[in-house]
């Protein structure tokens, strides 16, 4: 028996068991956080530089989403000297647990009506979005002579949301680890440069929510990015605004992470040399591959129709009620924390790993997108569908 | 070499476990729905008039 067989051997230690040692970084992560909102944040809006009040906030665009980011990447890269400490590493690894119960509690922001009025374009967009950079990434690695492994994790990487479509694919296309390192060290650098810069832009090119939402959420590829642009853009939640728009667009891509696995399995299997080893049907994949944590969104999103936590807020009807204002206040504290903890999870010098024909294909593609989307979303301004 | 890194949200997501304290994705997704209904129950309960 080899080595991963032995430790699948082993008994696996439950998630309640690992907690109390989650509890450390998780402090560390809280403290982060509420030190950002409670001072740091309050004091950045109020200093005078340049004799002028709130200079940092009003030029640098910095908020609680941007710093807590910022922190948590100087935790691993500065404070800890590349590599965060035992003790506190498990209370990171539960960032992405917040970042998923948050876009839970996002389903708060719709209606079951407004889901649909926007599905038909987001499906369209998006769709469209996906099935363009997988035939762009296929042919690139045809191009730059990629293995076609590489190639297969690559496109689905580029075209859905990183870190997930490429972990998914990988067995299908019988990737190797290095294959789905470089995939994702590629993809996630650059979707960090433009989670940084997305928002400079936003407010430079003076584009409304709706349009800044529905650039980024179709442009940049992972989730927590798409989350982090949103709410540097614009940091409040609620109906409308940027962080509510760019999610749905990117709940609509996260769900089709099953067909393009299934799409590129395809391909990978059409040009193999034993075709026929191919198994999975899309129904297994289906099965296999979707993200649950969907339903628990479309799951709010009913609550939410049918007024379980009274009124939503929506401009031009009754305020929101009680209910519905704590849920969003409590989603800004969760996701604040998340995104300190996916900030922990950014090693810079992994990062400058990345090289070779997968990078140039990634950053080919991945700006190719980003740019597209912007034209896309410009042009079609007038005809976004406000929810 | 990239594949022996381990432990961030970068290179080494090759290796999912390392990045969460879950078992998988799967488990991830389940936790995250019962900790958003347990807020939500907590939130409806704060409300409650």
């Amino acid at each position: 028996m080899n080595e991963q067989g032995l430790i699948d051997k082993l008994p696996r230690e439950r998630f309640i068991e690992k907690l109390p040692r989650a509890l450390p970084g998780l402090l560390l992560i809280v403290a982060t956080t509420v030190a950002i909102r409670l001072w740091v944040e309050p004091w950045m809006a109020n200093a005078v530089v340049f004799e002028q009040k709130g200079w940092l906030v009003k030029v640098t665009h910095l908020n609680y989403i941007l710093l807590g980011i910022i922190m948590g990447m100087a935790y691993r890269n500065v404070i800890f000297g590349g590599k965060l400490p035992a003790v506190f590493a498990d209370g990171f690894r539960l960032s992405r647990l917040f970042i998923k119960t948050g876009i839970i509690l996002l389903g708060s922001l719709y209606t079951v009506q407004a889901i649909v009025k926007l599905g038909a374009m987001a499906i369209f967009l998006i769709g469209g979005f996906v099935i363009l950079s997988i035939v762009m990434v296929l042919w690139l690695g045809k191009v730059f002579r990629m293995e076609r492994s590489m190639t297969g994790v690559m496109a689905n990487a580029c075209s859905i949301c990183g870190v997930s479509a490429a972990v998914a694919t990988a067995p299908a296309v019988e990737a190797k680890p290095a294959h789905v390192a470089y995939a994702i060290a590629t993809i996630l650098g650059f979707g960090i440069l433009t989670m940084f810069i997305s928002p400079f832009l936003g407010h430079a090119l003076g584009l409304n929510d709706l349009q800044y939402g529905a650039w980024v959420g179709t442009g940049i590829l992972n989730s927590g990015q798409v989350l982090a642009a949103c709410l540097a853009f614009n940091p409040n939640v609620a109906p409308g605004t940027a962080v509510s728009v760019g999610e749905i667009w990117n709940i609509m891509r996260v769900i089709s992470i099953p067909f393009a696995v299934f799409i590129v399995t395809v391909w990978y299997w059409a040009g193999h040399d034993n075709p026929q080893r191919q198994q999975k049907t899309l129904t297994a994949l289906l099965v296999e591959k979707f993200p649950v944590f969907v339903l628990g969104f479309l799951g709010m999103v009913l609550l939410t129709s049918i007024g379980a936590f009274g009124d939503v807020g929506i401009k031009g009807g009754p305020p929101a009620s009680a209910t519905i204002k704590m849920i969003r206040d409590w989603m800004q504290w969760i996701f604040g924390i998340g995104l300190v903890g996916l900030g922990g999870y950014i090693d810079l010098k992994e990062l400058s790993q990345a090289g070779g024909a997968p990078f140039k294909v990634g950053i080919l593609v991945g700006v190719t997108k980003y740019v597209l989307a912007l034209i896309v979303v410009l042009v079609i301004r007038d005809y976004l569908i406000e929810i | 070499m990239a594949q022996n890194k381990q432990g961030s949200e970068t290179v080494a997501s090759a290796e999912k476990g390392k990045m969460t304290l879950f078992r998988d994705d799967r488990q991830e997704d389940l936790g995250a729905i019962l900790f958003s209904v347990l807020i939500v129950a907590i939130i409806v309960v704060l409300t409650m008039k």
